[in-house]
């Protein structure tokens, strides 16, 4: 599916639609150059899955937990400091994969080898005056 | 009272040794490897905080001239952190304190870079009081504590998504600068005009901070530019690096000047990694002195990631009285 986002407030329109068609997958991965709005996606999708805390950049972090109303993990992970697989192994990445939670990658392309064999795939583009084009689907190898 | 201090909630590994009020030692483990092996410092390398927790404590212990049956209590950092690195240290710190017998201290990394403060420096002898407020900025962090007392505190503004040192460093990268880029932004931002170019400052409500918006805006800005010259940014990387620099100062200055008018205290101390940043010293300098605020700002190696402010955190809580039992574990998100 192609998502046009003309306006920073249909976001979470956007996020609602995209949850519908990748509900069944728990694992996202996240593509786009840097300032593309992944993070900001990200809060939008958390937000709709009834996170409440603050959803902020795990750049730092690599991977931050959060909880939905309902009592649910979410993984946000930030691969982009990872410099091969084994750092990502050495966070045990592995098990939050396979937990079956939500787990948003952000820069996933630093640990290609990681990847499961289903996934939902969500790339974003960055056009003229604030327009975001969300490319979305269902990989499975 | 003998403290040994471990920190490892994230990059870096650290030990320190208190006794009384002294900071005998204050060990990184960057700095250790890079003296022993004069190689490459490894960032985020794997196993590292294994590989040198081990010689990092016993370098503390050496340095501060202690042995471990002096000690009379084990800290550590708790959290937030990378949960990998802090089970590193908190592990350690369990075992040591288990095998001598001795009280261990939980310490919260996020309030320990405040305590920095009154940790004794010859050069730095006047400590804030209380209350005052603490501007804690980082690569993972930006926060506007109110400090009550050492063990009273809390946060009345922090970032909604990105840190403020990772706005430096991710403009940096649209610059083309390495990663992490931020103390090149200072540096060049030093020779440059802050008002050549102007960002948008994203408005927040309270006291919080939002940092994600300029990273698009200098994407924009400089997709634009280079369409008419290709070689804007060379040409212009001073001035785009002080303009963006000037910028973020400005969003982080905004928001103090407002809790100083929300509280009505007017000392100020900042910490954390990004306040290394010279544009940041010299702005609240300059702001302190017109608006009559009293300025307090750490030494560079209490700014950054270390155990000495695990140590002085550890000290008021060992006055209190206030000790972990075995049972402890780490928590990556822990707040206060």
């Amino acid at each position: 599916m192609t998502l046009e986002l003309k306006h920073l407030d249909d976001i979470d329109s956007v996020a609602h639609r995209l949850l519908a068609a990748g509900r069944e997958q728990p694992v996202w991965l996240f593509e786009g150059d840097m300032g593309a709005g992944k993070t900001t996606l990200i809060k939008a999708l958390c937000r709709a899955l009834g996170v409440l805390t603050p959803v902020q950049s795990p750049t730092y972090s690599i991977v931050n937990e959060y909880t939905t109303h309902e009592g649910h993990p979410v993984y946000h992970f930030d691969c982009y400091r990872l410099r091969n697989e084994a750092e990502a192994l050495d966070i045990g990445i592995e098990e939050y994969l396979a937990s079956g939670n939500y787990c948003f990658i952000e820069w996933p392309e630093r640990v290609v080898s990681l990847w499961p064999a289903r996934y939902f795939q969500v790339q974003l583009t960055a056009g003229a005056d604030d327009q975001r084009t969300i490319e979305a689907r269902l990989v499975t190898d | 009272m003998i403290i040994l201090a471990i920190e490892s909630s994230c990059d870096e590994t650290s030990a320190a040794v208190l006794v009384n009020g002294d900071m005998r030692s204050n060990v990184i483990a960057a700095q250790l490897i890079h003296e022993q092996y004069g190689g490459v410092v490894p960032e985020l390398a794997s196993r590292a905080h294994q590989q040198h927790i081990w010689p990092v404590v016993e370098r503390a212990l050496a340095d501060a001239s202690v042995a471990k049956t002096d000690l009379s209590a084990v800290a550590f950092t708790r959290g937030p952190g990378l949960l990998g690195s802090l089970l590193v240290g908190a592990s350690f710190a369990k075992a040591l304190a288990l095998g001598l017998a001795i009280p261990l201290i939980e310490v919260n990394h996020m309030q320990a870079h405040v305590l920095a403060h009154f940790i004794d420096d010859p050069e730095r002898p006047e400590k804030p009081n209380f209350p005052f407020l603490c501007l804690t900025v980082s690569g993972g962090h930006t926060q506007i504590v109110r400090v009550d007392g050492p063990l009273a505190m809390h946060v009345i503004g922090q970032t909604m998504d990105d840190a403020v040192g990772e706005a430096f460093d991710k403009s940096a990268k649209l610059l083309g600068l390495p990663y992490p880029g931020g103390p090149l932004i200072d540096k060049y931002a030093a020779e440059g005009n802050p008002l050549a170019y102007r960002f948008p400052m994203s408005e927040m409500p309270d006291l919080n901070f939002s940092f994600s918006g300029i990273k698009t805006a200098i994407l924009y800005f400089l997709r634009q530019q280079t369409k008419d010259n290709p070689d804007f940014i060379q040409q212009h990387l001073p001035d785009i690096c002080a303009s963006i620099q000037h910028t973020l100062i400005q969003m982080l200055l905004t928001k103090l000047k407002r809790a100083v008018r929300e509280t009505g205290i007017t000392q100020i101390a900042i910490a954390g990694g990004v306040s290394a940043n010279r544009g940041l010293r010299t702005a609240l300098n300059q702001l302190g002195q017109e608006q009559n605020w009293q300025i307090f700002i750490p030494r560079f190696e209490y700014c950054t990631d270390n155990a000495a402010m695990i140590a002085m955190a550890a000290k008021f809580k060992f006055e209190q009285g206030d000790f972990v039992d075995q049972t402890v574990s780490p928590l990556p998100r822990l707040s206060f």
